[in-house]
This record gives C-alpha cells, sequence and structure tokens, in this order.
C-alpha cells in the first residue's frame, strides 16, 4: 500500500487536498516540510484518514503542536516507512 | 532495500533539496543502498560546482559530495534539463561552444533513461520536489 509524503502547506497548495482524494484504505500520509501545517487544521482529526505521520523536526521548526492522533516520528522511522509501503508518492504541487 | 532517489528542486529555493540529502544520508545510516540520485528539472542546479552559499547555512553541494565520496554514489544529472538551464561538463561545453563548464565532482550527465533505469533496478523510488 501506498506512503503518501505531502510536502506542501494546505493554506498554499492543494497537495493534500489532491493527495486525500486517492488515499486508500491501508495507505499511510507522512507530512513533512511545510506539509506539517496540516497539523493545525482539521485535517488529523479525520478518521477516514489513517495512519498519519509527521516528521517531528519539521513541525518543531515550525511551532506546531502534534495533536495526539499523529505520530511524530524522525528520520530513522521516516526510511522504515517508505520500506513498508510501496509505492511512494510525493505530492508537491 | 535498494532505494533510488529522484529529486526535481533548486537548493536554497525550498527545503525539498535539503530533505533529499537528509533522507539520503538517514537510509545510509539504516544500512540500505542507495542506488543512484537522479537530478532533474531545477533539480539540476544541485550539480554546479558553482553555488557559493553563505558560510552560517547549509552547503548542499558538498555534503552531496562527500557522501558521494564516502558512498560510492551515482549522482546522475539530467543532460537535457541541464543544458537548458547552464549545467555543463567540460566536453558539452565545448560540443555547445560555450565560454566555461560548471558539473560538480562527482556528478555525471546522463540521459532520463537513466531514471527509468533506476526505477527498474531499484525497490524503491522516492521523489522529493516542489
Amino acid at each position: 500500500m501506498s506512503l503518501h509524503i505531502v510536502s506542501k502547506s494546505p493554506f498554499s497548495s492543494t497537495a493534500l487536498a489532491d493527495c486525500l482524494a486517492a488515499f486508500s484504505e491501508g495507505d499511510a500520509l507522512l507530512l513533512i516540510e511545510d506539509g506539517v501545517y496540516a497539523l493545525s487544521g482539521r485535517m488529523s482529526e479525520s478518521p477516514a484518514v489513517r495512519p498519519v505521520y509527521c516528521l517531528e523536526s519539521d513541525a518543531r521548526a515550525r511551532g506546531l503542536e502534534i495533536p495526539g492522533a499523529v505520530e511524530a516520528i524522525d528520520d530513522a522511522r521516516w526510511v522504515a516507512l517508505c520500506t513498508e509501503h510501496n509505492p511512494i508518492v510525493s505530492w508537491f504541487k | 532495500m535498494k532505494f533510488s532517489l529522484a529529486v526535481y528542486s533548486a537548493p536554497h529555493s525550498s527545503q525539498s533539496a535539503a530533505s533529499a540529502l537528509r533522507f539520503a544520508r538517514a537510509l545510509l545510516a539504516e544500512g540500505h543502498e542507495l542506488h543512484r540520485v537522479f537530478f532533474y528539472c531545477d533539480g539540476v542546479h544541485n550539480g554546479s560546482a558553482l553555488a557559493a552559499p553563505p558560510q552560517d547555512e547549509p552547503d548542499l553541494l558538498g555534503a552531496w559530495q562527500a557522501l558521494q565520496a564516502e558512498h560510492g554514489l551515482d549522482l546522475v544529472v539530467c543532460i537535457a534539463a541541464a543544458q537548458r538551464r547552464g549545467v555543463l561538463s567540460e566536453s558539452e561545453a565545448r560540443r555547445l561552444e560555450r565560454p566555461a563548464a560548471n558539473l560538480a565532482e562527482g556528478f555525471e550527465l546522463a540521459g532520463l533513461g537513466q531514471l527509468a533505469d533506476a526505477v527498474a533496478q531499484s525497490d524503491r523510488l522516492v521523489t522529493f520536489g516542489g
């Protein structure tokens, strides 16, 4: 199942919305770079999108609280997620 | 597991090129293999030897070169995208009659087929863009 990586803010890009439209059961969502700004929206409350991960360093660098439903990960876990999923789909437009 | 990376973004224009480097380091640290890094579109600027970022900012080029030297990485810059943007090897500069070459040591120019080959040869392709 796919790992979707979103790297743009939902406030400036449709990357997250496009990703969620393609999200299937068994997929996972990872927020990196400005994609972590989705943590401040309602996305992380949606039960249809699970599991949700975020790069902890990118969220901390932007001063964002990480909700309980979102798992904060480091770079090693990022690599591990990429081994557990296939394909890896990057959303950055 | 065998990884390849595709980098579509220029250094210092967004966080993306730095994320690619960070992911490359992490996967190598975890004991995985990095088959190829393919620099495409604006990502070809990562292979310019003329980049001179301020000393208090990350030196992505130097970091890629250090990683390349340590692990023997295959750092491939798309030749067609590079020609358009002025990233030229010595031989391309001569052939195209341009006054200078700037492809950084440790990088090589090749065609888009090398990206298709990387997909075919690797267990995972991870793309960095935007």
